[in-house]
């Protein structure tokens, strides 16, 4: 599978730039710990085991191209929608109107 | 996936997940709020003071590469669930971390990953060439040293404890953790290097 | 429960094709090594990963295994990885 790349023959060098990080990474990341809290009341809402299995589960092109925590909020989303705890098509209804919002408030 | 993967703004997208998700009361914003901001607080500072500490007192190092989260715990720093396991440098042994499978890092203690850590090059490369990889660091080990890879592919999270650098005998532990860095917890670089 | 395996035991890891969650790299499989250390009993995450949170946990170990035996071009004999793997993908070497 595309994230069991140990050993693999990557040509190049180790690419060593770094991004800043976004406060709305920040966010995932503690949207992820606390979502996988076991000491939350009622227990968590999943584990880090199946986030990571979402994320082996994306289409390898989009395992290649997507950014670190675009790939845990999608994974996180997609369990959570199984779930039922959240609802897929309003949370994209909802997602496309802030992005509207954002490209009218600085365009 | 019930989510489009394709070209879109995540950072809306999270905003409305975490709407989503405060609306229908299954975490509040506050919680959310003050968690990405311990978790920005959080850096190599935290693990150079651990190393500094357990160059100074040899019993502190030997209750550390025992137990390290207990051992972190003693010095005030609360790592939570954080299972962490340091591993000693020694004159003839140089370690090296890495996740081959996603990216596992001890970020409870160091903070977030440089995004080399999360590259694929590196995370496909250090178990294989760990002494080229080093090399691209500006690391060259002498032939009759070791290099010990670890690949963190479970609960573990692994940091390293470095060697003491020569001449720093007349420097304090400050002075010291001053000259510990986080590519130095990883392995891919030494202590007081540039 | 009680570990199968001890410090210094020789095991070789299960050479599977497994669909789905698992956390034994594709490298190491099939690669004999020596117990470093026992971690403890921990829940299976080819469990976890579906959600099953109450499955019998397992022992998880930490494997060494010289560099060269896993990459014969690797550039030191000295060389060695250390894997996190768990018991059921270990079987016992020479017994």
């Amino acid at each position: 599978m595309s994230h069991d790349v140990g050993g693999q023959l990557v040509p190049g060098r180790i690419p060593r730039g770094q991004h800043p990080f976004m406060p709305w990474e920040m966010r995932v990341d503690a949207l992820m710990w606390v979502l996988t809290d076991p000491s939350r009341p009622g227990g968590p809402q999943m584990t880090v085991d199946e986030l990571r299995y979402g994320i082996e589960s994306l289409a390898p092109e989009d395992y290649r191209r997507l950014g670190y925590y675009e790939k845990w909020l999608l994974s996180m989303i997609e369990i959570l929608a199984r779930h039922g705890v959240v609802d897929a098509a309003a949370l994209e209804r909802r997602a496309h109107e802030i992005a509207l919002e954002r490209a009218h408030a600085h365009p | 996936m019930s989510i489009e993967a394709g070209h879109r703004d995540f950072e809306a997208l999270e905003q409305a997940f975490r709407e989503m998700l405060v609306a229908r009361e299954v975490l509040t914003e506050r919680e959310v709020v003050e968690r990405a901001e311990l978790l920005y607080a959080r850096t190599p500072a935290l693990g150079a003071r651990v190393v500094a500490r357990a160059w100074f007192d040899p019993n502190f190092k030997t209750r550390l590469l025992a137990d390290g989260s207990a051992a972190v715990r003693e010095l005030g720093i609360e790592v939570g669930t954080l299972k962490l396991v340091v591993v000693a440098d020694e004159e003839r042994v140089h370690n090296l971390i890495v996740c081959t499978l996603c990216s596992c890092y001890p970020r409870m203690l160091l903070g977030l990953p440089p995004d080399w850590y999360k590259s694929v090059a590196y995370r496909a490369r250090a178990v294989r060439e760990p002494r080229r990889v080093l090399a691209e660091f500006g690391l060259i080990l002498p032939d009759d040293v070791a290099v010990r890879v670890h690949d963190s592919t479970a609960d573990m999270r692994y940091m390293v404890l470095p060697l003491r650098p020569a001449g720093t005998e007349n420097r304090n532990e400050a002075e010291c953790a001053a000259l510990v860095t986080r590519d130095a917890m990883i392995g891919v670089a030494l202590p007081g290097a540039p | 429960m009680s570990a199968r395996f001890a410090p210094g035991d020789s095991v070789r890891v299960a050479h599977r094709g497994v669909a789905g969650h698992v956390r034994t790299p594709q490298y190491i499989r099939g690669r004999c090594g020596v117990v470093e250390q026992v971690h403890g009993a921990f829940r299976n995450p080819e469990h976890l990963a579906y959600g099953i949170r109450n499955g019998p946990a397992v022992e998880l170990y930490r494997v060494r295994f010289p560099l060269q035996d896993v990459w014969p071009s690797a550039d030191s004999s000295l060389d060695s990885l250390d894997v996190d793997l768990y018991e059921h993908w270990l079987e016992p070497v020479g017994a």
